[in-house]
């Protein structure tokens, strides 16, 4: 029974380093989902922003499924002075 | 079905030469559609009826349509705005979707219209004609006009790629997490489950479809020159704008010759030789008028198009 809870007890260590393995590494892809997620509607949304946009329809017939990107937009909007701290707090420098 | 197009600078007589093909190809047998894109609209003139933004039947076999651009602007704006209306449908009760119709006004707005007005008539046209001879805008609208399908496909293509690699992050994210639901809201990570992806799949299709017919082996563009130097820089500009856009440039018609202007005709035709113009130049006389239909023409101008 003692050696049963002692294999338990392993198991769920190895597993909170797995999980924070796979956090800490899932992190970093979340952030550049979140960038690329950013520049693909900016770039749609391009005349919205003043940069050269493509032709209207596309955003226009995209609009309704982007809900979560423009989102994203607005975040970064208000985020954009802190990417540099988040960028740090990933890469785990102080 | 056969595309014509007839391109060339204001005044070199596209209409007429455009006309007169297709008559001559409905006395030929062949079912004609023959519609001009010019916003100076001749066609019904050189026929003598009067021409809307509706087909007309103009024999059995040859039917007549000017697009009218202020129309087709406003079709297209309607759709945009139908398109729009769709998500904000609460905008309707408050009626305020009439605040959009100022997207009439928007730059670049009759490109788009145009090519949608020719969409159009590729899409539901095909089965009836043997023939659709276009008379086109003046030469900067046309190759704007033009090169909309591929510059829409560049762009898809692009969002595309981005996406992809979205949906590639998402992916990996979802392997390492189990699950990737940020702020509760769970994203598609797989190409069939994302919305997005699929519509941009759409778009490409539909323009791929558009832009196949415009480069493929039943187009034909035609350009029309008269023997002046004014011409001349022009049909160089088109020669050079057509073949960026990779389009088939199949034959020139170096039109009001006479025996005066002999000599300047020569001069022309070889320096638009040199410039990438099609070995095939016909040479059209001047039309004396003396009380004849514009579009009855002696010249046979159908066989670089049989």
């Amino acid at each position: 029974m003692k050696r049963h809870g002692f294999v338990n007890w392993i198991k769920h260590i190895l597993s909170t380093i797995d999980t924070s393995h796979r956090e800490q590494a899932a992190g970093l892809t979340e952030f550049e989902a979140r960038e690329l997620e950013n520049i693909f509607v900016l770039l749609l949304m391009g005349s919205f922003t003043g940069i050269p946009a493509p032709p209207s329809f596309i955003a226009a017939e995209l609009l309704p499924h982007l809900q979560h990107e423009i989102k994203v937009l607005k975040f970064r909007a208000e985020n954009a002075s802190d990417s540099l701290a988040e960028m740090a707090g990933l890469l785990g420098i102080d | 079905m056969k595309v014509l197009f007839f391109t060339g600078k204001g005044g070199v007589g596209k209409s007429t030469l455009s006309a007169a093909t297709a008559w001559q190809l409905s006395q030929t047998g062949y079912c004609v559609l023959a519609v001009s894109f010019d916003p100076a609209h001749n066609l019904g003139d050189i026929f003598g009826v009067k021409l809307t933004h509706k087909k007309k039947k103009f024999t059995k076999n040859l039917y007549l349509q000017e697009i009218d651009l202020e129309t087709a602007a406003s079709e297209y704006v309607r759709t945009n705005v139908s398109l729009l209306t769709e998500v904000y449908g609460y905008l309707q009760s408050f009626n305020m979707d009439k605040y959009f119709k100022v997207l009439r006004f928007s730059p670049g707005i009759e490109e788009y219209a145009a090519l949608t007005a020719l969409e159009k008539i590729l899409k539901n046209e095909v089965s009836k004609y043997d023939y659709l001879v276009i008379d086109t805008p003046p030469t900067g609208l046309t190759l704007r006009m033009l090169a909309l399908p591929r510059i829409t496909l560049t762009w898809v293509d692009q969002l595309i790629r981005l996406r992809k690699e979205i949906l590639n992050k998402r992916y990996t994210i979802h392997n390492l997490k189990g699950k990737y639901e940020p702020r509760g809201v769970q994203l598609a990570y797989k190409e069939e489950d994302d919305p997005v992806i699929r519509k941009l799949f759409q778009l490409r299709e539909k323009y791929s479809e558009v832009n196949d017919i415009l480069q493929g082996e039943k187009n034909s563009v035609a350009i029309v020159f008269n023997p002046d130097y004014l011409s001349l820089r022009e049909s160089e500009r088109l020669i050079k704008g057509l073949k960026d856009l990779q389009f088939p440039l199949r034959v020139a018609f170096n039109n009001k010759l006479t025996d005066e202007n002999n000599e300047i005709a020569l001069e022309v035709e070889a320096k638009l030789l040199s410039a990438g113009c099609p070995k095939r130049i016909e040479r059209v006389p001047l039309i004396p008028h003396k009380g004849i239909s514009g579009y009855m023409i002696e010249h046979n101008l159908t066989a670089s198009f049989l």
